[in-house]
């Protein structure tokens, strides 16, 4: 490459870099993120309220439901270092096992990254979408500015009165950390998330997905109206609204990469666990849409449509045997059957009189699992169905 | 925000729950399940329990006795409250299977978001009926204890009789699990 290209590609790509200046300012999403944080006096409300952060991260490092999983914490610390940047030394990542949707961080930097979210998510970027979303609420220091609303409200004296001052604090701050956020500071995370992601590298375009498959599930549930049966849309933006704004913003920060190989190859070992813990949720409508979309997008395939037998099973409405036999026989048929969709096939079988299907399908699952669990039970059908 | 809501919760049943002893000797739950008891337990009584009694050695923040009797086709499992709360409810069904039942069990006990994890299913003659016999850990997401726990059931005339125990795994679990064992052994399931 001569001079002469060279100032023509170098001109040609601040003019591209211009263009989307223009377009990011148009959108609101051109973002100077603060300095890092210093501690703030323990005498002000911000300082107590990062002291409470601290010792409610000193508990939730103790507590058994944080995966200690080196790889997997360091993979979401890195995400969240790409997308804090500076912020990088400050923010404290954990992944807590509860199956639901959830990150949330605390102005003192510790992240909570809930399972529910990472079996949920179907790449690096839309994980990258909900950590940025939460770095924006924290480097626009939102948790503070609700401590002191709620500090205004007459509701606050009533907690006081009932739990005492300190108990009472301590717990609004993990609320006003966690759930507390107006539309408006919504909004703001929206934009500042779909910033770092960008800067970072990544795709925004994902970041709509999240709400809209987050808002798939919810319709699915009993009631189905978001904002009355799940309250994290009682306090966010409406979906479709939130969905195009993220949609007209991905507009003005195109390209980025995914991250769908690194997503899979460093969540797939947890995948099985995941799942049962979703599973047991008992929320059988909302599973049956998330398994749906996974096995559509070939995620995992074998042990999502186990999983989705498994649910049409436990459900047990009308047709879903039928449903459950099908999963339970496309998992077992697969390259890496999961032996568990032996024990389905077994149990459906022995409940429909299929005795033969029954027999060889619960002994080629005790062949694959001879310690499962539920050994001991299986072989008592077995016996029943061999008299 | 679940210890808020905890605290609540425990402000809730002090202030509604009522606290009886449960004397050694026989012992009639519902109308069809006796046990035996080598020594007094502490029964509890609040609205959200339902359809189970709740026993406890220690109180109920640290051990839970839950025992069922006679629940019938269709009965909803702890309908409002603590234990369900805004989460799904679930139901007993007299077609179910046993590993239905225990999965029933593991969506009661992991309502709160707690994590639950099977250890064992095996045989078990309970109540004089054929039965089922299961033991799981628990982590107790409101307070991140991690518990032990075994339950027993059976099912007679479509109806379903079960007691579920558990405790903190590393002191009080192995303390009550001899009594609670002693327990499920005297239980009789009776015919009316």
């Amino acid at each position: 490459m001569n001079r002469r290209q060279l100032l023509s590609a170098a001109g040609a790509c601040c003019a591209q870099a211009l263009a989307r200046q223009v377009h990011a300012q148009a959108a609101g999403t051109d973002y100077a993120a603060p300095h890092r944080f210093g501690r703030p006096d323990v005498a002000t409300d911000e300082g107590g309220l990062w002291s409470m952060m601290d010792r409610e991260e000193r508990s939730l490092r103790r507590s058994p439901l944080v995966l200690r999983d080196e790889k997997l914490v360091s993979y979401v610390q890195d995400i969240c270092c790409r997308l804090g940047s500076e912020h990088c030394p400050d923010i404290r990542a954990y992944v807590v096992r509860t199956p639901l949707f959830n990150a949330n961080m605390a102005p003192n930097g510790m992240m909570q990254v809930w399972t529910g979210l990472l079996l949920r998510v179907e790449n690096e970027a839309q994980l990258a979408a909900v950590l940025g979303h939460e770095i924006g609420h924290y480097l626009q220091r939102h948790s503070v500015e609700r401590l002191r609303d709620a500090k205004s409200k007459s509701a606050l004296a009533q907690v006081l009165g009932a739990f005492g001052a300190v108990g009472a604090l301590g717990q609004l701050a993990v609320a006003a950390s966690a759930f507390a956020y107006g539309r408006e500071h919504e909004r703001e995370a929206d934009r500042i998330g779909a910033y770092l992601m960008h800067q970072a590298g990544y795709d925004v375009a994902e970041s709509a997905k999240v709400w809209s498959n987050l808002l798939q599930e919810v319709k699915a549930r009993e009631g189905g109206d978001p904002a009355q049966t799940a309250s994290l849309f009682a306090t966010h933006p409406a979906p479709p609204e939130r969905q195009a704004d993220l949609e007209q913003i991905a507009k003005s920060l195109p390209g980025g990469s995914t991250g769908d190989d690194a997503f899979a190859e460093r969540t797939r070992r947890f995948l099985d666990d995941w799942l049962q813990d979703e599973v047991k949720r008992g929320q059988y409508a909302e599973s049956l849409v998330l398994l749906t979309r996974h096995i559509d997008h070939g995620k995992a395939r074998e042990l999502m449509t186990y999983y989705r037998g498994e649910v049409h099973r436990l459900r047990g409405e009308a047709g879903d045997q039928a449903l459950a036999l099908a999963d339970y026989q496309a998992a077992a048929a697969s390259l890496d059957p999961p032996a568990a969709a032996f024990r389905g096939i077994g149990l459906i079988s022995r409940q429909q009189g299929q005795r033969s299907e029954a027999v060889e399908a619960l002994t080629h699952y005790l062949d694959l699992a001879p310690d499962a669990p539920d050994a001991a039970f299986i072989k008592t059908y077995l016996a029943e169905l061999t008299s | 925000m679940n210890k808020l809501l905890c605290a609540i919760l425990i402000l809730a049943l002090s202030a509604c729950a009522t606290v009886k002893k449960i004397e050694s000797g026989d012992n009639l739950v519902g109308e069809r399940l006796s046990v035996t008891l080598d020594g007094a337990w502490n029964r509890l009584d609040f609205p959200s329990i339902k359809p189970a009694q709740i026993w406890t050695m220690e109180g109920v923040t640290i051990d839970e006795f839950l025992i069922y009797s006679g629940i019938h086709d269709g009965q909803v499992m702890h309908p409002e409250g603590p234990i369900g709360g805004k989460q799904r409810n679930f139901a007993f069904h007299s077609a179910m299977q046993t590993e239905e039942i225990v999965s029933m069990f593991e969506g009661v006990l992991c309502r709160d978001n707690s994590t639950f994890k099977l250890l064992k299913l095996e045989p078990y003659q309970f109540g004089g009926k054929k039965g089922f016999r299961f033991e799981y850990e628990r982590i107790r997401k409101v307070d991140n204890v991690q518990l032990r726990g075994v339950g027993f059931g059976a099912v007679d005339r479509g109806e379903l009789f079960a007691m579920i125990y558990d405790a903190p795994r590393l002191t009080f679990f192995p303390r009550y699990q001899s009594k609670v064992e002693a327990i499920a052994r005297t239980a009789v399931i009776k015919a009316s």
